[in-house]
């Protein structure tokens, strides 16, 4: 009974890749911050590549001791690069 | 923690600045204190309330022009611009907005409690044009929306019964000055129907469909079943219009009556499985307001279908009035005491460590005393009418007082903590 909710994830050696573009909210945020759950203490780092400014993740990341850097992305995305605080 | 204070700064951006949503908030719990304090007042008058001038009804406005309402603004005015992904609007309309809107029901309600008509078609103009402006600034929004279609259909739908709300309670205040624009059987079956649970009920469901997956940490409902419940709300309110005219009322009140409650139900199970199914299952207090807030509306419900089918039981009217304010109070309660620390966090000020987390920013204490005295406020305010008892009513808004300064106090901490901690002068 949920919509279908999958966005692209991929690996490289910058860690791992969550592509939440077209994604409706709160559905980014539901699926960075499963992610970043997944990833708990495993030192990986995650690039998400996002259409907004997703104004609202930043204090959940926060809460569980990650922090978000902007990076260069395409034209019109918004990527971000989330690592665990040290 | 650099990298994130780094990152809030553009993130913040984004955002309307935060004295435009949190200066909603605080006049609602301002207006919210005043309301229980007013019914403190007027608790001799409370269980035997059918409507007219005087402290119960200035009371009752209190909590929905004062609370609910300023809060709805104060929160879509920040929350759909993210989910329609449109631009935030102008900060200027805004503040203008509230310094119309706030006045405008600060004497709407003062006329109200002294019975003064000269004063309450000011406050009702204020009130109108605001809302009018209010209803300008979210027509913009949901024009240009991109996605979210079943969050867009219930604030078209929310649009529409703020302009039958802003008819009908022009309609109430002008009948005192003898200009009414319906009768006032008509104006008052619009008003019950079209602002709590229309405008009021419609935004609190759309929001919903945002705000509990993400306080879950869960996937959106399913889009199928969420429209069958906007199109349930839809008829029934279709079926009320006429019904509140006097066309087949012992029909369609009830068809309209069950055809809300199946849009509730509907409703309900699927935020009920979000929240099973989400991540964060831990949410505490604010969530059993939410749940208080459901349940409050189908006990309403029966309690209207009762009405409707003519039940013989005293003071119903009160009840179901009683039922359906406290229900939209508690639910709005609720939500505010997730959103405030939320959204506190990512205006605050970063301090030598970073931006506060919603965390650190919440305030326990506070919040579990407003969450008993409201709970029991809302029993004693039931039971006053049920037992027609004026010491009850007054029992009731004392302790719903005591609870509304401690939900004050939450608010004032949470604004206390946005500022930077000052740096240490050594």
């Amino acid at each position: 009974m949920t919509v279908d909710a999958s966005p692209l994830r991929w690996q490289d050696g910058q860690g791992e890749h969550i592509d939440v573009r077209g994604l409706a909210p709160p559905q980014p945020l539901v699926a960075v911050l499963r992610l970043v759950h997944e990833l708990g203490d495993s030192g990986t780092a995650v690039v998400v590549h996002h259409d907004r400014d997703p104004a609202l993740l930043y204090p959940e990341l926060a809460e569980l001791g990650w922090a978000a850097e902007r990076i260069d992305g395409e034209p019109g995305e918004v990527r971000l690069l989330l690592k665990r605080s040290s | 923690m650099a990298l994130a204070a780094t990152f809030l700064g553009s993130a913040r951006s984004r955002l309307l600045p935060a004295s435009i949503p949190f200066r909603f908030f605080a006049a609602a719990v301002v207006f919210h204190v005043a309301a229980w304090l007013v019914l403190l007042a007027g608790g001799a008058d409370v269980p035997g309330f059918a409507g007219g001038l005087g402290l119960p009804l200035a009371a009752l406005h209190l909590v929905t022009l004062g609370v609910l309402v300023m809060t709805a603004i104060g929160a879509s005015l920040q929350l759909l611009p993210v989910a329609t992904r449109q631009s935030a609007g102008s900060p200027r309309a805004m503040s203008l907005l509230w310094w119309c809107y706030t006045p405008g029901v600060a004497l709407l309600t003062l006329a109200m409690a002294i019975g003064h008509r000269w004063l309450l078609a000011a406050g009702a103009v204020a009130v109108v044009v605001s809302l009018a402006g209010y209803a300008l600034l979210l027509g913009r929004n949901l024009l240009g929306a991109k996605g979210m279609a079943t969050v867009v259909a219930h604030g078209w739908l929310a649009l529409a019964c703020l302009v039958v709300v802003m008819a009908s309670g022009f309609s109430l205040a002008a009948a005192y000055h003898g200009h009414a624009l319906f009768d006032r059987a008509s104006a008052i079956g619009l008003h019950v129907a079209f602002a709590p649970y229309g405008f009021m009920g419609l935004l609190m469901l759309g929001f919903s469909y945002i705000l509990v997956p993400m306080f879950a940490l869960a996937e959106s409902p399913a889009q199928q079943p969420a429209r069958v419940s906007v199109a349930m709300a839809g008829l029934a309110l279709a079926l009320a219009a006429p019904a509140a005219f006097g066309v087949r009322p012992a029909l369609l009140w009830p068809l309209a009556i069950v055809a809300a409650m199946v849009a509730l139900a509907v409703h309900v199970t699927l935020m009920r499985r979000a929240l099973r199914s989400g991540m964060r299952r831990r949410l505490g207090r604010p969530i059993v307001l939410v749940h208080v807030g459901w349940a409050g509306l189908f006990a309403s419900l029966l309690a209207a279908l009762a009405l409707v089918r003519e039940a013989g039981i005293a003071r119903l009217a009160t009840l179901l009035g009683v039922l359906l304010v406290g229900a939209l109070l508690s639910f709005l309660l609720g939500m505010l005491s997730r959103i405030v620390p939320f959204l506190a966090s990512m205006h605050a000020a970063p301090g030598r460590r970073g931006p506060p987390l919603p965390s650190t920013l919440a305030a326990g204490s506070p919040l579990a005393i407003h969450f008993w005295c409201h709970l029991a406020a809302l029993a004693l305010l039931l039971a006053a009418v049920a037992a027609d008892s004026a010491w009850l009513a007054r029992a009731a808004g004392a302790v719903g007082a005591t609870g509304a300064l401690a939900f004050a106090w939450f608010f004032a901490l949470v604004c206390r903590r946005m500022r930077p901690a000052p740096l240490p002068s050594t």
